[in-house]
């Protein structure tokens, strides 16, 4: 599992929404990021009830994921722009139209329900406004708990609740509600955080139930096209995958409306640009590859010789660690790999860059077969790093690891390059071994596109041999074949 | 009791056998490569055999909270047969691995040239690898075999420290000390030693440099003679930290000269090797 990248509605503000989710989908997003406006699903709207149940189904038909986005200009008030707000004097609307969202977002499907403070009002003291805050979103909260629907609190420039660390202090004083999380503007963190977007995603993690992409200037609220402000896209991608970002990350070009077919296919051309695999989680870490010194000289010295990742290779996990990556819902790094994987990617990595590709293959051949199952893995899970010149001796790699028991193989070799080379039979044992053996199906990348009748016929089987012997069916299993009935 | 088997040969076991050594308290083991029973006829059986070693039996120890590591080396045995002698230019990739903590079983079966030259060869790897070497003596004219392993080992220039020599007896056990060297003791049902009298031998030698494994392979043996050799060492006054300098901290000394040995609990076993000693009810976690 890896993000979705998506785009803002808010974006395409002169289309109709069913155009505007139809462009998005063909243009190869897979999420999106809805703002709820007036000509955009109109909370307050008469037969709300009915366009909510439309736009699900296109949603589902296109295959978008949502989160629900509440910054519409004029929605409440069409004089004040985003007014009232929370921080202001009569925040009841705005409170009764939070609850709304969740609603709509709750029969929607969405993952979560945006907002923000508000600009503070000049009449209205900071610590009226804090309390403000506090009043608001715990009453917000209480919808957001009956429906079971995630807040994400997103700092914004020139409003109360401004930098990443005002939300986080507000979300403690709250006492860590679980469903309180944190929407995050990459652009914004340009603009106003004192650490680049990369640092924040890393420092609110676990808490991020919403990502908003754009390029923006230090200390200009100006919402860009990528590469035109000072983002650094890919380690800002690359942060996302490495704390195992799975949400929404959809781009935020609220001004860009005038062209947006245009301004969303040159988005999602930088977006790929940047991140070569966006959908498999271990092939980029730049945490370690940064922050490890053994690392860094072990890379120069893979440039200056290859040969020398012969040496360096068994010696990883002795030197940068074997932990986890994410040791809290993955312990024994099955889903999202651990540290020396990481560092093993970016040495294949460096060592695809300096040799011939006639040589690459047959060298990475040889450090899978001499390798140690931690080596091994490092191999499985950088093989979608190399050119596609080694994808028939990745692809021999790949079937020894099946042929395999030790499930960290079997678990390693079910990632993104198996998803997109391996033929559908073998894959589909591939899946079966996984459910056999324990591997969670999290491990298997593009389980979802590539699961087909045959495979749920195997599954299904699978499932009724183990009823007939009195054993539990996986979990796994369970889900994939209710996933076939829905 | 907390045991650390510094030779054992895993592969050859069952799981039965890791449920009991768990149980029974053994939570780490050394697994040297050697001989398979029957001659191999080539060295692609080797690298095969030496993957398993690095590879699938760590997993397999680890299904049973207990950390596996390996020695690798072509075994003195073999190293009489031209078939398997160029697996030598294949250790230094596995010399690397994670999991091997020392070169071995190297030494003497027949004591021939082929012997000699071999045993030097890998002497040096070791020492290249920064590695200990576990060194085999002979079944057959041991002590004379064990006086010649220790010239070699001289005449290599490997500290005395970095090496154990293994299969020791009453007329072997003195020389091995007097160099300098780790002394290794095997304990079996019938043959080479007993647990008895391996109580003898550390009341008159004392503990220091003492090592005590099972060596269970594929013949008749016993994974749990290191717990019953702790037992009798109980019952003859020696006590519990003396148990534990032999049976855990002597061999985790020993193989930490390879900077490689991982001794902490595997995820999802509980720490108190008393809780559930002999019961194996009372395991925990792991994937079954």
């Amino acid at each position: 599992m890896s993000y979705h990248l998506g785009y803002g509605t808010n974006g395409f503000a002169n289309h109709r929404l069913d155009d505007a989710l139809e462009l998005i989908a063909d243009l190869g997003y897979t999420s999106v990021a809805l703002t709820l406006d007036h000509d955009h699903l109109d909370p307050y709207a008469d037969d709300l009830a009915a366009r909510v149940d439309k736009v699900a189904a296109t949603l589902s038909r296109l295959g978008l994921r949502s989160v629900v986005e509440t910054g519409a200009r004029y929605l409440l008030d069409p004089r004040r722009k985003h007014y009232p707000t929370l921080v202001c004097d009569e925040p009841e609307r705005r409170i009764d139209f939070l609850n709304r969202a969740l609603r709509i977002a709750a029969d929607l499907g969405a993952d979560c329900v945006s907002f923000w403070s508000g600009i503070r009002p000049s009449t209205v003291d900071p610590l009226t406004a804090w309390r403000r805050m506090r009043d608001g979103v715990t009453e917000v909260l209480a919808e957001a708990e009956r429906l079971s629907v995630p807040l994400g609190l997103e700092p914004e420039p020139g409003m109360f609740v401004e930098r990443l660390s005002d939300a986080l202090r507000l979300r403690e004083e709250l006492g860590a509600p679980e469903l309180l999380g944190i929407t995050l503007d990459v652009g914004h963190c340009v603009a106003v955080e004192p650490q680049d977007a990369a640092t924040c995603i890393r420092q609110a993690a676990d808490l991020l139930v919403n990502i908003q992409l754009d390029d923006m200037r230090t200390g200009v609220h100006e919402h860009l096209e990528f590469s035109e402000g000072e983002l650094n896209l890919p380690a800002t991608l690359a942060a996302l995958t490495e704390v195992g970002y799975t949400g929404v990350a959809a781009v935020e070009l609220p001004r860009h409306s005038h062209a947006a077919p245009v301004v969303a296919a040159r988005a999602i051309a930088a977006l790929r640009a940047a991140a070569v695999h966006p959908t498999f989680p271990t092939t980029d870490f730049p945490g370690v590859t940064v922050d490890h010194p053994w690392l860094v000289t072990a890379e120069q010295q893979v440039r200056t010789d290859p040969t020398a990742i012969r040496t360096l290779f068994p010696a990883v996990g002795r030197k940068v660690g074997r932990d986890p990556l994410r040791p809290d819902d993955d312990p024994k790094g099955l889903v999202h790999g651990t540290v020396d994987d990481a560092a093993r990617t970016t040495l294949l990595g460096v060592l695809a860059d300096v040799l011939d590709p006639a040589l690459l293959a047959g060298e990475v051949a040889q450090l899978y077969r001499y390798g140690d199952d931690a080596e091994r893995r490092g191999v499985l899970r950088s093989l979608t790093t190399l050119p596609a010149s080694a994808v028939p001796a990745g692809l021999d790699i790949i079937k020894d690891a099946l042929r395999a028991n030790d499930i960290r193989l079997v678990a390693a070799a079910m990632g993104e390059f198996t998803a997109r080379h391996l033929d559908d039979h073998s894959w589909r044992h591939g899946v079966l071994k996984c459910l056999f053996v324990g591997v969670p199906l999290a491990a298997v990348a593009d389980l979802d596109r590539r699961t087909d009748d045959e495979l749920r016929r195997m599954v299904s089987d699978y499932a009724a041999e183990r009823r007939a012997a009195g054993r539990e069916v996986p979990a796994d299993a369970t889900t994939l074949l209710e996933g076939a009935n829905s | 009791m907390r045991i650390f088997d510094p030779h054992i040969h895993m592969t050859s076991r069952t799981t039965d056998d890791y449920e009991a050594m768990f149980a029974h308290g053994v939570r780490a083991l050394v697994e040297p490569a050697f001989w398979l029973g029957q001659p191999r006829t080539s060295v692609a059986s080797f690298t095969d055999y030496f993957d398993g070693l690095i590879g699938w039996e760590r997993f397999r120890a680890a299904q049973f909270g207990i950390r596996h590591h390996c020695t690798i080396a072509l075994n003195p045995k073999e190293a009489n047969d031209p078939r398997c002698v160029d697996v030598l230019d294949v250790l230094p990739r596995y010399l690397a691995k994670d999991g091997v903590v020392a070169v071995g079983e190297i030494g003497y079966d027949s004591m021939t040239p082929e012997e000699d030259e071999v045993f030097a060869r890998q002497l040096r790897l070791a020492i290249a690898h920064e590695l200990p070497a576990l060194v085999h003596t002979p079944h057959r004219d041991k002590l004379s075999g064990t006086k010649r392993t220790l010239d070699v080992v001289r005449e290599s220039g490997i500290g005395n420290e970095r090496v154990l020599v293994d299969h020791l007896n009453e007329p072997t056990v003195a020389v091995v000390k007097e160099a300098g060297c780790w002394m290794g003791f095997s304990i079996y049902p019938d043959t080479k030693m007993d647990e008895h009298r391996m109580v003898t031998i550390l009341k008159e030698y004392g503990l220091e440099r003492m090592i005590v494994n099972s060596a269970a392979d594929w013949g008749r043996s016993d994974p749990l003679k290191t717990y019953k050799t702790g037992k009798a060492m109980l019952a003859a006054g020696f006590s519990e930290s003396d148990v534990d300098k032999v049976l855990w901290q002597n061999p985790v000394e020993f193989y930490g000269q390879s900077d490689r040995l991982l001794l902490d609990e595997l995820p999802g076993f509980v720490a108190n090797t008393d809780t559930f000693l002999g019961n194996s009810v009372l395991r925990g976690g792991g994937n079954q």
